[in-house]
């Protein structure tokens, strides 16, 4: 009598052939599982891909790209400290003191004023009595359409309460003016000094390091920023140079860490 | 976690499996016991305790390595408006007036972001021209205190200023009502227009008066002039053209008057070069030994009671060649002057005749006897109108002794209706605090306005506390005829209000500082100024400048009046011990004591830190058998005084000196009882109940209308108790300890010294003997510096030990306080630290000061025992320390020849917000276990060299200034690229009495030395060889 059960044939063989499968396939999905768990995993201090959310969705796409607004028309500082630093909101106020609301409603605004447009040169010179009833409704919609459109944009209103101005953009009495708190997307330890007048100046784009901020929506952190990013374009730019023009960017470790 | 779980369970990955097989092998060691014993340890195929730590503990790294994704979200807070003119992330500078003390130094005020950081003396300022001691560049640990008064107190409780309004108004009325008397008690006020403010305040009353409280009085020196000049003034002391200077006690370049004025104008003609090897002639006669006694060419030990006969000694002598006839007999060997003395004197007063109208005797003497002494001799010499100037008399001390007793009788009669005190802790700083608590009891209204709640503010019933300098407008005539203005430069941190404010809302006029101050040059200083067209205009150019050159008050000075000198006295042996009264440099008034950047600040003679001591000659402690640190217990008996305090041996003191600093034990400072790292064996920075040091106003007292600094018939007792003093004096020594040196080598030529007669022969006499190949190299050259090569050159000639460079550092650079404690360990933080040494038995050769700090050595011993890189030499000749890769080996600072890496034991504490703002946004805050030290300011290099980048321009000689060197009030230090054959530096470096220390280790520093000259003949020389 070999067994008391009827899997005689469950020699040891088979049964290490067994867990060993077990095994493997359990290895594949924990391996799996890890590896779409470690995706999002990445060296200490490494923020790449970062995008918070704003206090206000400011779209860099819409002002740096459609509206070809230039970097340093509201991030003056880059070329002359060594912060680029997010505008006051006084800037903002240089345009959106006339623009005050969204874009799409601009863009509504002025498809309306082209209709308008359109219906005027049309009934231009006519008499009065000689006005279609429907084109006179149309205007006078159109009027009313456009009216509905003064109010601000929401996110306009955050900008504005910031500043203490009310709808019509005039001061609230009693209220000063707050910063608005913008999240900071690059965020370098406090080790290390990186000065964007000097990046700036020697000719280094803004993009070589911020990427196509002009596509963004939201601005979301497009190089790693890691040590050995910095140092590889020092030595690439010592090397070419910038545009042509020799540079001498040191890789003296005092450069960025004091 | 879950997968990692899952993971363990069923694939026995690579980690687990080495810690199984490590397992399996501990099972066959022989020696250890049968796990099977143990039966939590049997291995039972189970999750046993074993399998489960290693689960953990793995999961947990991979854990933690997952969880350090982000890192936390930070807020960017624009400005919601931007102040014109303001970049975020740039330092611009505002020219104002410092008011540290009643010097009135011109100041840069380096601004970021809307914060002052980092004071920096103005280098236009005619006075101070362009250095800034120590107490001004310390002023941002004050600014950002978080323990200050930051609202006004009514009977000790926080109240709101129209309460306390109302209330003020409404005594001070039914003082006027009652007519009693009003008084106002003030230190020295420079600022016209708070004088102004202050003269219309107390117009309103029938009996008012301000009483001006020094805290270190000059009265004396006002008095005398007011008898021998007919009008009582500080005049304006010209030392830059004194040619033989001689100081009775006077400590002009650490304490006294203008320390940084006369600082520049002394080193002017302390260099001997080549071309024109020449240089003063400074005697010091002391009793203590002062900063100012040790950078004298002759330095004489006096009892502060010998000076009346030495004074009319040097008189009579000077009478004599003068011509001049006295009334008095003169004294040619007075008894009590030992031969020596009396000789010395002969030779002194020659020198000064020789040099007739370019000597200057000073005295910081408090009495008018001697004071008129001293006048009769600079009148002999003619020194008024050459080194004297009272024209244009100074302004920075007015304390009026006399006033200051008859206020102390007043307030006695009780017929003092209000008390009003400005910027002094009057029961600090005076003597016998009972009668005077006693005596204030009797007024209904006492007004203080203090920044804190100090002594007096704490009996005053209502504290006004008045605006930081730098948050509110003022201005400063610190010499007839320059006014400065002094500009706030950040917004009031409290509910606190401008004293200006204060007392014109009390005279029914509701004025802002700003407009009080525009009224007032508007109409007293624009009249003062006859170039000055447009009001708006001058307002603007003085505000961008700084400060204006305006004709000065006519002073009535008449012809010196020889009639009030008196006949000698028959001269008394003095009794006991003799006790001087001073002030340290790091201290110079109370109302600094909460400043910890100026506590840690070693004194430049003792290097004691925190807290005073009293100090004695080596002599008579050998001879009492006392030892340092021995708690001793003075006793002024007359005074029925008595004080207990630690004993400091000093070199160089006179046998029968005894010697307190002041301005110590104030209220409040208990606070520092927790300051420095909490670990396990920290022992308070102060004791329970107690304060730092002790209050020594007790042995001040009043003699024929002066406030006396010095008193004899003091007595001295040994107490049981001992109290190890935190003196950094034998820190990081970088002498050969004389037991372990090689024969011949004990002597290392650290200081180099010698003579303006060896250096007119030879000036390179006093090099040391080379006995090394400076050729030889053990290294390959293979660290060309071919950009820039950065060095500096420190002239020991011109430093006189002031220590303005060490707090320059400390602000520049976010070096951490450590407390009492860990200076004790030997672990203070100073980057620069200034060497003292003494030459000669009683450092009766004289005494040298030496700012050490990173040499940057091309050959640097600690790089090459660095195991992590984490000290690397830069492509400009610089030694980096990369704080992120130190793992805390201190291989580095045993290495280091000069003994100047600083290594951090602790994480020093920045948890106090209002405090950090004081950081330097460019210098990382370094952590615990990493070594730290001099980067030759290398923020500053980096920012001066993209500054002249994108500017297009080479950097240019200068562009670059060190902390240290920008605010030396000496000019001593030389900073610059070495590779420059224009540059200041190269030319500093050519100079015959550069030197290195240590040469002889070959590690070449690029920090070089100037040779020390002292004036003394070649004598003086041979006697030290021999």
């Amino acid at each position: 009598m070999r067994s008391r059960l009827p899997t005689t044939n469950d020699t040891p063989a088979m049964q290490q052939r067994v867990i060993t499968i077990v095994l493997l396939i359990g290895l594949f999905f924990s391996l799996s599982l890890l590896v779409s768990g470690m995706s999002g995993w990445r060296l200490p201090d490494d923020q790449q891909g970062y995008a918070p959310v704003q206090p206000i969705a400011y779209s860099h796409r819409l002002h740096a790209g459609e509206l070809q607004i230039k970097c340093g028309f509201c991030h003056s500082a880059a070329t002359m400290s060594q912060y680029a630093a997010i505008p006051s909101s006084d800037v903002c106020m240089k345009c959106h003191a006339f623009v005050t609301a969204s874009f799409n409603v601009m863009r509504e605004e002025l498809r309306l004023a082209d209709e308008t447009k359109n219906l005027l040169a049309k009934v231009e010179g006519k008499p009065e009595s000689e006005i279609p009833a429907l084109t006179k409704q149309a205007l006078e919609d159109l009027h009313e359409q456009s009216d509905a459109l003064q109010i601000p944009s929401d996110q306009l209103k955050i900008l504005y309460d910031s500043l203490g101005l009310d709808d019509q953009l005039q001061p609230i009495e009693g209220k000063t003016p707050k910063s608005i708190p913008w999240v900071r997307v690059h965020n370098l330890p406090d080790y290390v000094c990186f000065n964007h007048q000097a990046h700036v100046t020697a000719g280094v784009t803004c993009q070589r390091c911020h990427g196509p901020v002009e596509t963004m929506d939201r601005v979301r952190q497009f190089a790693s920023l890691s040590m050995g990013w910095c140092v590889n374009c020092h030595r690439e730019a010592s090397e070419r140079g910038i545009d042509g023009h020799p540079v001498s960017a040191s890789i003296n470790c005092t450069v960025c860490h004091h | 976690m879950a997968i990692l779980f899952l993971l363990r369970s069923i694939v026995p990955c690579a980690t687990i499996e080495v810690l199984s097989m490590k397992r399996d092998n501990a099972k066959s060691d022989p020696d250890r016991p049968k796990d099977a014993t143990h039966p939590g340890a049997v291995d039972q195929g189970g999750l046993n305790r074993r399998r489960f730590l290693e689960a953990a503990g793995f999961s947990i790294s991979l854990a933690a390595i997952g969880g350090c994704r982000r890192a936390p979200r930070q807020i960017a807070l624009p400005f919601p408006i931007q102040p014109p003119g303001v970049i975020p992330g740039q330092m611009r500078y505002y020219a104002s007036t410092c008011e540290g003390c009643s010097a009135s130094c011109g100041l840069l005020v380096g601004t970021r972001d809307g914060r002052p950081l980092k004071m920096e003396g103005m280098p236009e300022h005619p006075l101070s021209g362009g250095g800034l001691c120590a107490v001004g560049q310390a002023v941002p640990m004050e600014l950002y205190d978080s323990q200050r008064l930051m609202a006004p107190l009514r009977d000790g409780k926080t109240a709101s200023w129209f309460d306390i309004d109302q209330e003020i108004i409404a005594a001070l009325r039914s003082v006027r009502e009652q007519k009693k008397s009003v008084r106002f008690v003030s230190s020295t006020i420079t600022s016209p227009t708070l004088q102004a403010t202050i003269d219309s305040f107390l117009g309103q009353f029938a009996d008012a008066k301000h009483i001006t409280l020094d805290a270190v009085s000059s009265s004396a020196i006002l008095d005398a002039h007011e008898q021998t000049h007919g009008s009582r003034l500080l005049p304006h002391y010209r030392l830059e053209r004194a040619e033989v200077l001689v100081s009775f006690g006077a400590d002009f370049l650490g304490t006294w008057i203008s320390p940084v004025e006369y600082t520049a104008a002394w080193r002017d003609r302390r260099i001997p070069t080549v071309e024109h090897p020449a240089m003063s002639y400074h005697v010091q006669f002391e009793g203590r030994m002062s900063l100012t006694g040790s950078n004298a060419d002759r330095r004489i030990q006096i009892r502060p009671e010998e000076q009346r006969l030495l004074l009319e000694h040097l008189a009579s002598n000077i009478a004599i060649l003068a011509g001049d006839r006295l009334d008095w007999p003169l004294q040619p060997d007075p008894p009590l002057l030992n031969g020596n003395l009396g000789t010395l004197l002969d030779e002194v007063a020659e020198r000064l005749w020789k040099a007739k109208n370019r000597s200057l005797v000073l005295s910081d003497s408090q009495d008018v006897d001697e004071q008129i002494l001293v006048n009769y001799i600079n009148h002999l010499l003619g020194s008024y109108g050459a080194t004297i100037d009272l024209e244009r008399p100074s302004r920075q001390r007015q304390g009026n002794d006399r006033e200051v007793a008859q206020l102390l009788e007043d307030l006695k009669t009780g017929n003092v209706g209000a008390l009003l005190v400005a910027r002094t802790d009057l029961t600090h700083n005076l003597p016998d605090r009972a009668s005077l608590l006693d005596a204030i009891g009797h007024v209904p209204l006492i007004v203080s306005f203090a920044e804190r709640e100090d002594d007096f503010a704490s009996l005053a019933r209502f504290v006004c506390p008045d605006h930081r300098p730098l948050e509110s407008w003022s201005d400063a005539e610190p010499i007839d005829g320059l006014v400065s203005l002094a500009q706030p430069t950040l917004n009031p941190q409290g509910k606190t209000r401008s004293i200006l404010e204060s007392l014109a809302l009390w005279s029914s006029r509701r004025d802002s500082a700003y407009d009080i101050v525009r009224a007032h040059w508007r109409g007293a200083i624009l009249p003062r100024c006859p170039e000055a067209g447009d009001f708006q205009q001058f307002w603007d150019e003085t505000l961008q400048k700084g400060f204006v050159h305006l004709t000065p008050r006519a002073t009535r000075v008449r012809a010196f009046d020889k009639s009030v000198l008196k006949p000698p006295r028959p001269a008394e042996a003095p009794d006991g011990f003799s006790l001087v009264l001073y002030t340290n440099v790091a201290m110079p008034e109370s109302r600094h004591a909460h400043n910890p950047w100026l506590q840690e600040l070693p004194d430049p003679v003792t290097k004691v830190t925190w807290g005073n001591y009293v100090s004695l000659s080596p002599h008579v402690a050998a001879e009492l058998g006392l030892k340092e640190g021995d708690v001793l217990e003075v006793n002024a008996e007359d005074a029925e005084a008595r004080i207990e305090l630690p004993l400091v041996i000093q070199p160089g003191q006179h046998d029968r000196v005894l010697a307190i600093a002041l301005a110590y034990g104030c209220k409040g400072t208990e606070r520092f009882a927790g300051i420095g790292p909490e670990w396990l064996e920290a022992r308070p920075t102060v004791q329970p109940g107690e304060r730092v040091g002790k209050n020594a106003a007790r042995f001040l007292h009043f003699q024929n209308g002066s406030l006396r600094y010095s008193r004899d018939n003091v007595t001295l007792r040994k107490t049981a108790k001992r109290r190890q003093l935190a003196a950094t004096q034998e820190h990081h020594a970088i002498e050969v300890p004389p037991d372990v040196a090689p024969h011949g080598a004990a002597r290392r030529e650290i200081i180099q010294e010698t003579t303006l007669a060896a250096f007119t022969k030879n000036p390179e006499a006093g090099a040391a003997e080379v006995h090394y190949d400076p050729e030889a190299q053990l290294w390959p050259e293979d660290h060309p510096k071919k950009d820039h090569h950065w060095g500096m050159v420190i002239d020991l000639n011109a430093c006189t030990g002031c220590s303005a460079c060490m707090i320059a550092c400390q602000s520049e650079n976010n070096v951490p306080v450590v407390g009492a404690d860990e200076v004790r360990r030997h672990r203070e933080m100073h980057w620069l630290r200034i060497d003292r040494y003494y030459e000669g038995e009683d450092a009766r050769e004289g005494v040298a000061h030496q700012p050490m700090l990173c040499q940057h050595c091309d050959n640097a011993p600690c790089e090459t025992v660095c195991p992590v890189l984490a000290t690397v030499h830069s492509s400009e000749g610089l030694n980096e320390q990369i704080y992120n890769r130190c793992v805390g080996t201190r291989y580095c600072a045993n290495n280091c020849p000069y003994k100047v890496r600083r290594f951090n034991w602790f994480e020093y504490a920045h948890d106090d917000l209002l405090q950090n703002l004081a950081l330097n946004p460019d210098v990382t805050v370094r952590s615990r276990g990493v070594m730290e030290k001099c980067s030759m300011c290398v923020q500053r290099i980096e920012e001066a060299r993209i500054a002249a980048r994108s500017a297009g321009v080479p950097l240019a000689d200068g562009d670059v200034q060190t902390a240290c060197q920008q605010s030396c009030p000496a000019r001593a230090i030389v900073f610059g690229d070495m590779n420059d054959l224009k540059s200041e530096i190269h030319a500093a470096q050519q100079n015959p009495r550069r030197y290195r220390v240590l040469e002889e280790l070959n590690v070449r520093p690029s920090v070089s030395y100037l040779r020390v000259v002292k004036n003394q003949d070649e004598q003086n020389e041979k006697n030290k060889e021999a």
